[in-house]
């Protein structure tokens, strides 16, 4: 009997060292792809292209400030430079892994500041097929992951991770990653509709190392089902230049400064 | 001389014709099993037609779906009670996970945008996102379900009672279908709710599908009818089936052409087999006249030959004006009447092939005694029906200038009938008034905007020209002209969206209920609505550019003729509010309404063409004008009677009976050609030959001579006496048999079968009986005319 059990120890141990659970994976990923760095800066360029070929341009500033550990809490401040009509638009994100965001756009046509609501994280960013959540992160603990396989995606080795939203109220009913082995970013994720169809797929077009941080500079996410899809650049992006705290404020969102918005 | 050689081929060979007959119609059914069907009315127009060119233009433009069911959801205790409202929940969440919605733009309460402002904060989210557990919650939906002028009419009504889902179709998924499955799942539903499914594709597929069934369904009885009724005329199974055969044959010859040339079967296609059952009736007339010759001659070989040289020129013209009236279609524009046409066309000239050789081989197998026995009612003295069809024509004859004066006061009130006809076509009203169909769409019409969906696009010239205000306040005033109408039931554009952001951002006050005072303010208006709604929400109503506006218009009802007002509105409004702007129309009614004017006028070209090529036909025959002339009278007086009938009873001049007049004239002709022929061929006999016997019984001889003292005239009036008794008898017979296939249609649950029955009945028996009593009186009238050259 105990020769057995060894048997089975003894076949089980070389993967149980090697292996990696799917939730690091995705614990590592996420700070790969969405906590880098204390601070985080990029000139965005969004296109939102229809089926037909027309274009929205979306053209922002976006600052990062993470607030604690990877997965923590996290403040976003947006500067719209397009379209022409929302220049000077600000928007401000608080985000908290468990519990609704706060949001506040300042609209200049009217010197405004509101507060918007957000309910629903998986509402569309911006018109984008990008999702809020898609953009800032959704917590680890929301889904139950798996590893499916692992293979090579565009000759790099990944893991292939399957998360399940624990809730039914989400638009998908599954997800699954291709997390790169080497730097854990994310490069390719297909979303599956509540029917089990492929409706939605990411995928990460270019990355580089801005200051030592493997960054996704181009991306992709893809409705199958309407076809629309929306591309986004990264023109400049930076790390760590020490943005402070007073930035993220209803007075700055008002008269954002030019040293940070440039 | 050379169909003669066949008659006499086939009667030689009777056992090789009716085996070669055999062979043919088993290789066409080898063509069978690669059938293929298109259920969809909409391929009556090809898809790179204009208006659905256009039509997917503005689809791909705004995100818009071709198709959209509604279904309504009625409570009288009204919709806003934790319990409904779950069961609204629970169906929009089972719905959208059916194949072929499109669930990321359906639109119900748990999923339809609401923007909201409470406390400072500004909702932009689902109206529902959950179900309301307490009296509170309620209290705050029922606030903002109608506190957006978005919702009214929409998708709650004024009264609170009735709801509805909006379900847009992927492209090419089969409405049917998926209302059949939206169907169980509301079948799975108790409690007081009602549940009411709608919309275009529901009646349009629902429509094709039904009509495939139909027709399966109604052939077969219809081929049973018409067996039926030709037995009880001839006592002679054998040959009730041998005509059968003979129908049954030419449809299978002309299908499994069809199918051989990869013709999807369509619903024009799919009626073919029953007129072509119709048509095979025609060979009556040689069943008819057979009969009299055998039991004059007695000798079967000597009666058929005979019978073919009798009726074998009017069977061949009769067939080709029939032929011709088809064929014609072959020059519409419609793919599927063209294919139709041709169908038909075919099958008619195979029906006359077969009616000169096959027929007459199976002649030859009848048993001599089963003839004798079946002939013995071919009498045209004492036999009952010969009696009543020369008294019939008596009337003619003899009354003929009050014949003539009648005939005059009834064409004038069909003229008079006829300007009162309205055009317009309605599907929805296809289906019978209680079926679940129409009454899903009344309800829902009656309590929300309506299930039938039309565009106007408003197309400017520059980027961003959509943003001014005063274009916002356009497309404001457009929609409120627009509203005047009463088919309209709700519109709604950008510049709702607008407005409602204004009046929500300050503090829901409804003074700011309006379009804001500068382009930037719009501007960012939508930008910050587009921040959180669904991408669609505004895809739907502006291009990415603002260069374009979409107008939703909910109409009422889903006559053709409500998007035309809704069109002409949109005109007057342009022409009076002069901004550099286009204004379109488009979506579903708007295809409806091209659609039906297309089909329609389609048809009224392919009538026009008709009736001239009969006429042609008819003066070949006859080799004169004048008797083309008189015997075109029949068909075209029958016509204008219809439908002078058909504008007093005021039901509209739609598709299927468009349809149906042009499919309608190479059938109606028929009569005239085998009377003008038949009558024609007596007159020559008996002028040759030493005057028969005359005939004494019938009571109507006595009055023939003292009338019409003229020999000539007696044996005209003879004349047309015998031909009214003897090939009068097949006409009528034809007519009966005919009427009685079509007849069975009538008893359809669908409207235009009904329609396509009556008319076919009528018109068979019109036709006949115009033939029969008028034909005499005009020959008789104008006798001096018709006669003035002599006979040829």
């Amino acid at each position: 009997m105990t020769k057995y059990l060894l048997l089975v120890f003894m076949l089980i141990l070389p993967l149980n060292v090697s292996a990696i659970t799917a939730d690091e994976v995705m614990k590592k990923s996420q700070a790969a792809f969405l906590y880098q760095g204390k601070d985080f800066k990029a000139r965005v360029m969004m296109k939102l292209i229809s089926k037909g070929g027309a274009e929205r341009v979306r053209e922002l500033t976006m600052l990062r400030k993470n607030y604690g550990e990877p997965g923590g809490d996290q403040k976003f401040f947006m500067y719209f430079f397009q379209p022409a009509d929302v220049k000077d638009m600000t928007f401000m994100v608080y985000k908290y892994p468990e519990r609704d965001d706060d949001r506040w756009l300042f609209v200049p046509a009217i010197n405004m500041v509101r507060r918007i609501a957000a309910q629903d994280k998986r509402s569309s960013f911006v018109g984008s097929d990008f999702t809020y959540e898609d953009i800032s992160g959704r917590d680890i603990q929301d889904d139950t992951h798996s590893i499916v396989k692992e293979e090579k995606l565009g000759g790099k080795d990944c893991y292939v991770v399957k998360s399940t939203p624990k809730a039914g109220d989400v638009d998908y009913s599954y997800k699954i990653s291709w997390i790169d082995k080497t730097n854990f970013l994310p490069l390719k994720e297909e979303y599956f509709d509540r029917k089990g169809e492929l409706y939605k797929v990411f995928s990460a077009d270019e990355v580089k190392t801005v200051k030592g941080f493997p960054t996704v500079t181009k991306r992709t996410m893809k409705n199958l089902q309407s076809g629309h899809r929306t591309e986004v650049t990264y023109i400049k992006s930076d790390y760590n230049i020490g943005i402070e705290d007073s930035l993220f404020s209803e007075r700055f969102l008002r008269q954002p400064p030019k040293k940070w918005i440039e | 001389m050379r169909k003669f050689s066949l008659v006499e081929f086939s009667v030689e060979h009777p056992k090789l014709v009716v085996i070669l007959s055999v062979i043919i119609t088993l290789i066409f059914m080898t063509q069978f099993p690669k059938m293929k069907t298109d259920t969809n009315p909409k391929n009556m127009l090809p898809a790179t037609s204009d208006v659905r060119v256009w039509n997917d233009e503005v689809d791909r433009t705004f995100g818009l779906y071709e198709d959209m069911i509604v279904v309504g959801i009625k409570n009288e205790k009204g919709i806003v009670n934790a319990d409904t409202l779950g069961k609204i929940k629970k169906i929009t969440d089972e719905i959208m996970r059916i194949k072929g919605v499109a669930s990321r733009d359906v639109n119900s309460f748990p999923t339809i945008t609401n923007v909201t402002a409470g406390e400072g904060i500004l909702h932009v989210a689902p109206l529902m996102t959950d179900v309301p557990k307490n009296e509170g919650e309620l209290k705050a939906f029922r606030k903002d379900l109608y506190d957006n002028p978005l919702f009214l009419n929409r998708i709650i009504s004024k009264d609170g009672k009735t709801t509805a889902i909006y379900v847009p179709l992927e492209k090419g998924a089969n409405g049917k279908e998926i209302a059949d499955r939206i169907r169980e799942i509301l079948k799975k539903e108790k409690g007081d709710e009602k549940y009411y499914v709608a919309g275009d594709p529901v009646a349009r597929d629902t429509f094709g599908a039904e009509m495939f069934k139909l027709m399966a369904i109604f052939a077969p009885i219809a081929g049973m009818v018409m067996l039926f009724v030709r037995y009880l005329m001839f006592k002679d199974l054998f040959l009730s089936v041998t005509l059968m055969m003979d129908a049954m044959m030419s449809i299978i010859w002309s299908m499994g052409l069809l199918i051989a040339l990869g013709f999807p079967i369509h619903i024009m296609s799919s009626m073919a087999p029953v007129f072509l059952m119709a048509i095979a009736t025609d060979s009556i007339h040689i069943f008819n006249e057979f009969y009299f010759r055998y039991k004059e001659k007695r000798d079967k070989k000597t009666a058929i030959i005979e019978t073919m040289r009798a009726v074998g020129r009017p069977v061949r013209y009769t067939a080709l004006a029939t032929a011709a009236g088809f064929g014609v279609l072959l020059f519409m524009s419609i793919i599927p009447v063209k294919v139709f046409g041709g169908l038909v066309a075919f099958g008619t000239v195979m029906l006359r092939v077969l009616s000169f050789s096959f027929i007459p081989a199976m002649f030859m197998f009848v048993k001599e005694s089963n003839l004798d026995k079946a002939s013995q009612g071919e009498d045209m003295a004492t036999g009952r029906a010969s009696r009543f069809l020369r008294s019939l024509a008596g009337l003619g004859v003899y009354k003929s200038k009050a014949t003539v004066i009648t005939g005059i006061v009834l064409f004038v009130m069909a003229v008079i009938g006829i300007s009162k006809i309205v055009v317009n076509n309605n599907m929805v009203e296809w289906f019978k008034k209680n079926s679940e169909v129409r009454v899903a769409d009344r309800e829902i019409n009656s309590a929300l905007g309506g299930t039938s969906l039309g565009y106007i696009v408003a197309i400017s010239k520059e980027d961003d020209f959509i943003k001014n205000p005063g274009t916002m306040r356009y497309i404001e005033g457009l929609q409120r002209h627009i509203e005047k109408l009463p088919v309209v039931g709700k519109t709604f554009s950008v510049a709702d969206y607008v407005k409602r952001i204004n009046r929500v951002l300050h503090d829901d006050d409804p003074k700011f209920d309006t379009v804001p005072e500068t382009k930037e303010a719009v501007g960012q208006y939508l930008f910050l609505f587009s921040m959180s709604a669904k991408p669609s929400d505004l895809d739907n109503v502006v291009d990415p550019a603002f260069k374009k506006a979409n107008i939703w218009v909910q109409l009422k009802t889903w006559d053709a003729g409500a998007m035309k007002e809704v069109i002409k509105a949109a005109g007057e409004y342009k022409k009076a509010n002069p901004l550099p702007i286009d204004l379109k129309p488009a979506g579903i009614a708007y295809f409806n309404l091209i659609w039906n004017h297309e089909v329609l006028w389609d048809m009224v070209k392919g009538f026009i063409l008709a009736l001239i090529a009969v006429f042609v036909i008819l003066v070949f025959n006859f080799r004169s004008f004048k008797w083309a002339l008189v015997s075109y009278v029949p068909l075209v007086f029958t016509i204008l009677l219809i439908y002078g009938v058909i504008g007093f009873s005021g039901k509209r001049f739609d598709m299927p009976i468009s349809v149906l007049s042009c499919l309608s004239l190479g059938m109606a002709v028929d009569f005239a050609i085998h009377f003008v022929s038949r009558f024609r061929q007596r007159l020559a006999e008996s002028q040759q030959s030493p005057p028969q016997p005359p005939l004494t019984k019938g009571g109507i001889e006595g009055g023939v001579n003292s009338k019409l003292p003229t020999p000539n005239s007696s044996l005209i009036t003879d004349s047309l006496l015998w031909t009214a008794a003897r090939p009068g008898k097949g006409i009528m017979r034809n007519a009966v048999l005919f009427a009685s296939a079509f007849s069975v249609m009538m008893f359809a649950p669908l409207t235009p079968y009904i329609t396509v029955g009556a008319f076919i009945v009528s018109m068979m028996m019109l036709s006949a009986l115009m033939t029969i009593i008028y034909l005499p009186a005009l020959i008789i009238l104008l006798r001096g005319w018709l006669f003035k050259g002599g006979l040829r």
